[in-house]
């Protein structure tokens, strides 16, 4: 045993695979060149369909689902993953959830979850919202969203409880009400369900990191617009609010930004990551101007990201729909420090304004990959590591990451050209 | 004296066509005129926003500015003008899908443009479509869908029309994940990425000079 390193300091094979993947995406995004092009997927069906599984698998039984997803995402040796797991089907349907519909409940089983936007916060209540966010989403959104959540509603305004004598008076008489307890019995059980559900994805989380494939997180942070229009005020909404109650629109971005940095932050400190993820709505290209975005959307957006940035948090934006429009205003990021996924952009525009600023990640056409050829989704990818490997600032995925209708030789076509033509 | 109310819409102030509106009806100007300068001013907004000048909140303003001048002016109607419609659309968005934002810029840009349009919302049934088809004796169709879980059911609806017999009937699609190797995926007679591009079609397959 002479000359060599003792058995006892030596990485495993595994573990050394898991460092060099993640150093191979870390490097990308710092805008260094790693050994080669990463690729990165966000997968959350497309592996599950191909061991034979479906959302509704994902969303009831995700105890399976992680076997399942580990023993099939592994065959692709990407770097890095997500991972599913964003809906609890048993939750859901505890609480009565309406504001969501899902497989397994109320969609096919091979359908993903979807949001039903509305306006669970109605135009005149802006001023009751701007007095105490939680308060209204409490009391008044909750029960809005939730059939089994309607005996929030019964509650007195939380500043009600504010005196040394509220636990043994309002709160226990409060307590004592038939529908506040059934409700309450509601949350103990989905307390329950929810841990079993995580328990069934740390299961997918624990074998990939076995398997020596990092997995990427997928906290969301949103956009304070976004987090407006999305869940409160609903699009059209806060669409006809730009023009008739701007002022009120913006004191609740103003409001939200900084209780979103500060939960943003802590949430991912707890859970020990290091990057959170940022989904991104109303602020693509056909949604509003130039003009608009300026006012309304990028300044509370850019405050998050540089906060995260502050916070040693690396953001993970995801610039859904068409964004060409909006690059200039991405330029005025820090450099290497944003790990931005796109979807739909001019790719010669993305180079000449963010290549110096921004690793590019994701833009493989969904179309391409659900409906095209293994040559024509091998062309793509070569021509996304012509047009951005030179600085090494590139991550190979699907613009959508990869759709569960994806065929499955054009996503081997995809990760083969990234390890034959991708490296540097 | 209709300009007043045209200009209100067309700069998107929504108080200055209510009282221009009122002192329309206060000077006994027919319901009908009134309501087709709403119509023309609306026309104005779908041309700008096909140019890019305008985008989503300005159609969403007009829209709403239209509904309420059309609540007050509605009720005094002795007959509804029935401007000439150029064509039937059948619209909405597949099954499984709950999206409208898209299919309802859509439906407003076809309106504007003349057509009738049968809006039959989010989530739709095949055979929804099938029937729709039938009853208003359609023979456009547009399928909308903002996930790629649409592109499935798009097929199926489409060969549900043909198995129904409706060979005569054109089908456009249109959405997030659509393009042409999509559209050839499925079997529609064609697509498109923008609402204009739906009234383009759309007027072609009426017989009308786009």
């Amino acid at each position: 045993m002479g000359g060599g390193k003792s058995v006892i300091d030596k990485k495993t094979q595994v573990e050394l695979d898991y460092q060099a993947r993640e150093k191979r995406v870390w490097d990308a995004i710092r805008l260094e060149k790693p050994d080669r092009v990463p690729i990165v997927c966000y997968d959350e069906y497309f592996s599950l369909k191909q061991g034979g599984l479906t959302p509704a698998d994902a969303y009831y039984d995700p105890k399976r689902a992680s076997k399942v997803f580990a023993d099939e995402v592994t065959k692709f040796n990407w770097d890095m993953v997500s991972i599913f797991g964003n809906v609890p089907g048993k939750v859901g349907e505890t609480i009565g959830l309406t504001s969501n519909r899902w497989a397994g409940y109320n969609l096919p089983d091979n359908q993903e979850y979807q949001f039903v936007e509305k306006e669970y916060m109605l135009g005149d209540e802006y001023d009751e919202f701007l007095k105490d966010p939680s308060d209204f989403t409490i009391r008044k959104m909750w029960p809005r969203m939730a059939d089994g959540l309607g005996a929030f509603g019964l509650f007195p305004s939380f500043t009600m409880f504010s005196h040394a004598y509220a636990p043994i008076s309002d709160l226990a008489i409060l307590l004592g009400q038939p529908e506040v307890r059934e409700m309450l019995e509601k949350l103990i059980q989905i307390g329950e369900e929810m841990n079993e559900h995580l328990a069934g994805v740390d299961l997918a989380v624990e074998t990939l990191k076995e398997k020596g494939l990092p997995v990427f997180a997928e906290i969301p942070a949103h956009a304070p617009f976004d987090w407006i229009s999305d869940y409160f005020r609903g699009i059209k909404g806060t669409m006809l609010d730009m023009y008739y109650q701007p002022d009120k629109l913006k004191a609740a971005i103003n409001l939200i930004t900084p209780h979103m940095i500060e939960y943003t932050i802590s949430t991912a400190r707890m859970m020990g990551f290091d990057h959170v993820a940022i989904p991104l709505h109303r602020g693509a290209d056909p949604f509003m101007s130039n003009k608009q975005y300026a006012e309304f959307y990028w300044p509370s957006l850019k405050e998050l990201l540089l906060a995260l940035i502050d916070a040693e948090i690396t953001p993970m934006p995801y610039w859904e729909g068409s964004y060409t429009n909006r690059l200039e205003f991405l330029t005025e990021l820090p450099r290497g420090k944003i790990w931005g996924h796109f979807d739909v952009v001019d790719i010669e525009k993305a180079k000449k304004l963010l290549g110096d600023t921004m690793c590019f990640w994701g833009n493989v056409p969904v179309q391409t990959l659900i409906s095209g050829t293994p040559e024509q989704t091998s062309d793509y990818v070569k021509l996304l590591i012509d047009t951005f490997g030179d600085n090494g600032g590139l991550i190979v995925d699907g613009a959508a990451g990869i759709p569960k209708e994806a065929k499955l030789e054009n996503v081997i076509a995809m990760t083969e050209t990234v390890f034959e033509y991708g490296v540097y | 004296m209709t300009e007043k109310l045209f200009d209100a819409i067309t700069e998107l102030s929504r108080d200055e066509a209510l009282k221009v509106t009122d002192e329309l009806l206060q000077n006994n100007v027919d319901p009908n005129d009134i309501l087709d300068t709403a119509r023309d001013a609306m026309q104005v907004i779908g041309e700008r926003f096909e140019s890019g000048e305008y985008f989503l909140p300005e159609l969403m303003v007009s829209g709403d500015i239209l509904a309420a001048v059309a609540d007050k002016v509605k009720p005094l109607l002795k007959k509804e003008g029935e401007t000439e419609k150029i064509g039937k659309v059948v619209f909405g968005t597949v099954a499984g899908d709950i999206h409208d934002i898209a299919k309802d810029i859509v439906v407003f840009m076809l309106e504007v443009n003349g057509f009738e349009v049968i809006d039959l919302g989010v989530d739709v049934p095949i055979e929804k479509f099938v029937e729709a088809v039938q009853e208003h004796e359609a023979k456009i169709v547009g399928l909308s869908g903002f996930l790629t879980l649409a592109i499935e059911p798009m097929r199926d609806t489409i060969s549900a029309l043909k198995q129904a017999g409706l060979d005569d009937v054109k089908v456009m699609i249109g959405g997030g994940p659509i393009n042409g190797l999509v559209c050839d995926d499925t079997g529609a007679d064609a697509w498109g990425p923008t609402a204009m591009d739906a009234v383009s079609i759309a007027k072609e397959w009426a017989g009308v000079r786009a």
